[in-house]
């Protein structure tokens, strides 16, 4: 009664495969049917990265400020660490957005970490980050593998 | 009584966490996390997973404590004599 692994291939298109990877972490395995995999990275990506923000707080995620003059790359170079945090996908997109609204409030604006355990929740959340690019290019690559 | 006034106030995920003297053991969440999605993606099957994941988990706590422990002797010996 057992189902293959084949079995439950729902897309082996390498782009989809990273896009539905980067869009939810362990997507990219479950369209491959690979579902224990998904579903062991993806609770662990998504714990990992809300660690980072339960020990930091949430305006540990801020994203870089696109609106300053200057050359955009020295702009994404002043919080390089928005780089892994962005890997996670919407989840670290949609937790910079609330980071800047509370940026902008007067009751919430002071709220922010600062030394260990800023570095820290830093560490957490880019670290979740760059795990979700390792599971994006593995699911990716044995993608390219069921489809050759 | 401090600490009963900055656990009430506390707000998770708003506020950092106030574990400010235990900082060092935030290392094991982390390097757990890791050392899951690090073999779930190297072992070909899951079944394999618990057991390498907590080969390595090990490994890298003994390296880190390691680490910690020659950087903090270098600092002993040569910065602060």
């Amino acid at each position: 009664m057992s189902t293959r692994a084949s079995d439950n291939v729902i897309n082996s298109s390498p782009p989809v495969i990273a896009l539905a990877g980067w869009a939810l972490p362990g997507l990219g395995y479950w369209l491959i049917g690979q579902r224990g995999r998904a579903i062991t990275c993806g609770i662990t990506i998504i714990l990992v990265f809300l660690a980072g923000i339960l020990i930091a707080g949430v305006r540990v995620v801020q994203a870089p400020d696109m609106s300053a003059s200057g050359n955009p790359f020295q702009r994404i170079l002043q919080r390089p660490w928005f780089i892994g945090q962005v890997l996670t996908g919407p989840i670290g997109i949609t937790t910079a957005m609330i980071s800047e609204k509370l940026a902008a409030s007067p009751t919430y604006r002071a709220i922010e970490s600062k030394a260990r355990l800023a570095e820290i929740g830093t560490l957490y959340t880019a670290v979740a980050g760059m795990l979700n690019l390792l599971t994006i290019i593995d699911a990716s690559h044995r993608a390219a593998r069921i489809a050759r | 009584m401090r600490l009963a006034l900055i656990i009430l106030a506390y707000t998770p995920f708003l506020y950092p966490l106030p574990i400010w003297d235990y900082w060092p053991w935030l290392l094991i969440p982390l390097t757990a996390g890791v050392a899951i999605v690090y073999k779930s993606v190297k072992c070909q099957s899951m079944k394999q997973v618990p057991r390498e994941a907590l080969v390595i988990f090990v490994w890298i706590l003994v390296g880190m404590v390691a680490a910690a422990g020659a950087l903090a002797g270098v600092v002993h010996l040569v910065v602060e004599r």
